[in-house]
């Protein structure tokens, strides 16, 4: 009961304090916005043209071979192809406006038809990613284009037609139809693959990126609050008294450490529900994956709170603790921008931090749309940080007592 | 049973001795002082007492509790005013002593009874609601003397009560101390003022450099200084001209300059008076002032040390 009545002295402290209010309250959801909105932009417009744009120089746009290549372009998932003269095109692939440049020779068309060598140009950069993967798109259709002009050469000459032309060409639109719908079931589509991940890694909604990691963040943020309550007891030699009264040493340490968790799981639950109705971040899909992820994270987040309040002497070292805390957790523990962008070793440091864990939990649930079941490491591993460092504090504690 | 009792009591930060074998005790219902100057280890041994140090050696109980091996017992039994002013200025008078009360395990109706005899006590129920933070220092004291009474212990600590504040407070603490002491209640009281001591106890300990050097009644202390009368005697100059020429005259037994006042021990006045100013004036030193006291904690003081209690 003394433990309880000890976290309410310790509430009713903080929440008398406005600058405090302001802490744990307005700060976070303007973070929350400010960071979503960010998230937004890097993300890009989801319904923007992410084909590679490749720039053909088209001097006879009526010829046959050279309207069924870019007709079959121009259908492209992948490239988009716009015509224009070839200095306007050299012009566009030197601003880097297009991935490449296509320029189809004079006569194209119809020196293929007469069975003449005829070449086409590709100029791109072929050691970019876009421009292999423009040769690669152009190889198939050109191939195809060519042996279906082969096909209706021998077709022609198996019938011994009388009229050759209308025979070659009635065999090309066959053979050349053939490859184009054997085209659309088994040509390989080349996914932009970062682009694709931009639009994807917050699963739609940029908030289930930025809602998580700005209550994590805030989270430990919001010990310089609630561990200067413990600084002030000592300041003050509350502390002291409080040791002269028959309380045991860890009750004394459990009333203060109850008072940091159910700021931190109230703040926590604020920002949840400020994301569930707000933001639409869908936090309810999974009510009990959510509330233990976030109570073990307040669980972790108090336990490290009492040891600061423990070891510093003065506001100002409470504030300084708190604030590396709250940078190195949240920048190496993904809440600034999710650790799969991060470099390996980063990553790997990162991924050891119990606020990547806390996030874990948080995006198994709202980004990759998982269950209960996919929660559970997550929480045991917050579990074990916050045993690691109630038994610190109190190790701490009894030092200073004696 | 004694109410508070110390054996041998040790306390040592490093090579430092605060305490050394400090032995005391008080009976129930008795107000004993422990007199010193600042640094002479009257806090350290009440910071022993009421569980904040672990002694280095000794024992130490109250209520025949050992503070060392029944801490939570011998704290029940014991109420501790500390030194600092140790209350949460954002809470109102009020506020604090519901807090404290609810440390000391009060509930209820019982806590609330409870807190308002304590307001009446320290004389401070009209300002109940009123924030800590806003009050005098004398107020600030008695709330927090207030906060050590709410559990009605049987002994109660009180660590220099008075330092710093207006006559007014003071006297209100200290005729709250001797009511205190009336309803039984068994006292510990810290000080370096020797009228405050004379004034509340039953019975002294004088403390310096980490030792009791006496225990005793007022009484018996006096009776340790003799026949010997003090002299206080205020210089137009600085006393270490004139001070190794007095340690020599005959008739003076201690002598100590502190603060541009001498202080000395005769046998008598009449006679060792005239040595003195002759001695002066033979180095050119004028006499401003001479008072001669009856022997008191003061004089006792400088009997033991050959120093002056004087903060």
């Amino acid at each position: 009961m003394r433990i309880l009545d000890l976290a309410l002295k310790d509430l009713s402290q903080i929440f008398r304090d406005k600058q405090s209010l302001l802490f744990l309250v307005a700060m976070p959801i303007v973070f929350t916005f400010f960071m979503g909105f960010a998230y937004r932009n890097v993300g890009g417009d989801p319904n923007a043209d992410t084909r590679i744009p490749l720039a053909v120089v088209d001097p006879e746009p009526d010829a046959v071979l050279n309207k069924a290549l870019l007709t079959r372009l121009g259908s492209s998932e992948s490239i988009r192809v716009e015509r224009m003269s070839e200095a306007d095109a050299m012009d566009a692939y030197r601003k880097e406006d297009v991935a490449g440049v296509l320029v189809i020779p004079v006569e194209f068309s119809g020196q293929i038809e007469a069975g003449e060598e005829a070449q086409m140009k590709l100029i791109a950069d072929s050691t970019s990613a876009q421009g292999q993967s423009l040769y690669q798109l152009l190889r198939v259709p050109i191939s195809q284009l060519m042996s279906a002009v082969e096909v209706s050469r021998e077709a022609a000459d198996i019938v011994d037609a009388s009229d050759m032309s209308t025979e070659q060409s009635a065999a090309f639109d066959l053979a050349w139809s053939k490859w184009s719908e054997a085209s659309k079931v088994s040509l390989v589509k080349i996914e932009p693959a970062v682009a694709e991940e931009n639009a994807d890694w917050t699963g739609g909604n940029p908030y289930n990126q930025s809602s998580p990691g700005i209550l994590v963040m805030f989270a430990i943020f919001g010990l310089v609050t609630s561990a200067q309550i413990l600084v002030q007891e000592k300041k003050s030699r509350t502390l002291q008294r409080l040791i002269t009264t028959n309380m045991k040493p860890w009750e004394i340490v459990a009333g203060h450490m109850l008072a940091m968790f159910t700021i931190t799981f109230l703040q926590t639950a604020m920002l949840v529900v400020f994301g569930q109705w707000v933001l639409k971040v869908d936090y309810l899909r999974e009510p009990l994956a959510v509330l233990l992820v976030s109570v073990t994270l307040g669980l972790w987040v108090a336990s490290m709170g009492l040891l600061i309040g423990v070891v510093a002497k003065e506001e100002q070292q409470v504030v300084l603790y708190s604030m590396i805390a709250m940078f190195l957790f949240s920048a190496m523990g993904g809440m600034w921008f999710p650790l799969e962008t991060a470099g390996g070793a980063f990553a790997a440091i990162g991924r050891a931090m119990p606020s990547a864990w806390a996030m874990n939990g948080y995006q198994n649930i709202l980004i990759r749309g998982l269950g209960l079941g996919s929660i559970w490491m997550a929480v045991g591993i917050l579990s074990m940080y916050a045993l690691f460092f109630f038994v610190l504090a109190v190790w701490r504690f009894r030092k200073m007592e004696a | 049973m004694k109410a508070i009792e110390v054996k041998n009591l040790r306390k040592s930060f490093g090579d430092f001795a605060a305490v050394q074998d400090a032995n005391f005790g008080a009976d129930s219902g008795e107000v004993l002082s422990l007199l010193g100057p600042n640094g002479a280890g009257k806090s350290t041994t009440i910071s022993m007492l009421s569980g904040l140090l672990a002694p280095t050696g000794g024992e130490a109980s109250i209520m025949g509790h050992s503070v060392i091996k029944e801490p939570e017992a011998a704290k029940k039994s014991l109420g501790v005013v500390p030194q600092d002013i140790a209350l949460y200025p954002d809470l109102s008078a009020r506020e604090n002593l519901v807090f404290w009360g609810k440390m000391y395990g009060l509930r209820g109706a019982a806590l609330k009874q409870r807190v308002d005899e304590v307001l009446e006590i320290i004389g401070l129920a009209d300002r109940q609601k009123d924030h800590v933070g806003k009050f005098s220092g004398g107020m600030k004291r008695r709330v927090n003397i207030g906060a050590a009474l709410l559990h009605k212990p049987e002994v109660i600590i009180m660590d220099e009560p008075t330092v710093g504040i207006d006559p007014q407070s003071r006297r209100h603490i200290l005729d709250n101390v001797k009511e205190l002491n009336k309803q039984g209640m068994t006292v510990l009281y810290t000080t370096h003022y020797m009228e405050e001591a004379a004034e509340l106890s039953d019975h002294i300990a004088i403390m310096d450099k980490g030792r009791v050097i006496a225990y005793g009644t007022h009484d018996e202390l006096i009776q340790m200084v003799g026949e010997q009368t003090r002299i206080d005697i205020t210089l137009n100059t600085e006393a270490e001209k004139v001070l190794a020429l007095w340690q020599k005259a005959e008739g003076v037994s201690k002598i100590d300059a502190l603060d541009g006042k001498v202080t000395a021990l005769v046998d008598d006045s009449n006679r060792v008076l005239p040595r003195l100013f002759e001695a002066a004036s033979r180095v050119d030193v004028r006499i401003t002032s001479v008072d001669i006291q009856e022997p008191n904690l003061e004089t006792v003081f400088l009997h033991l040390t050959g120093r002056a209690l004087r903060d």
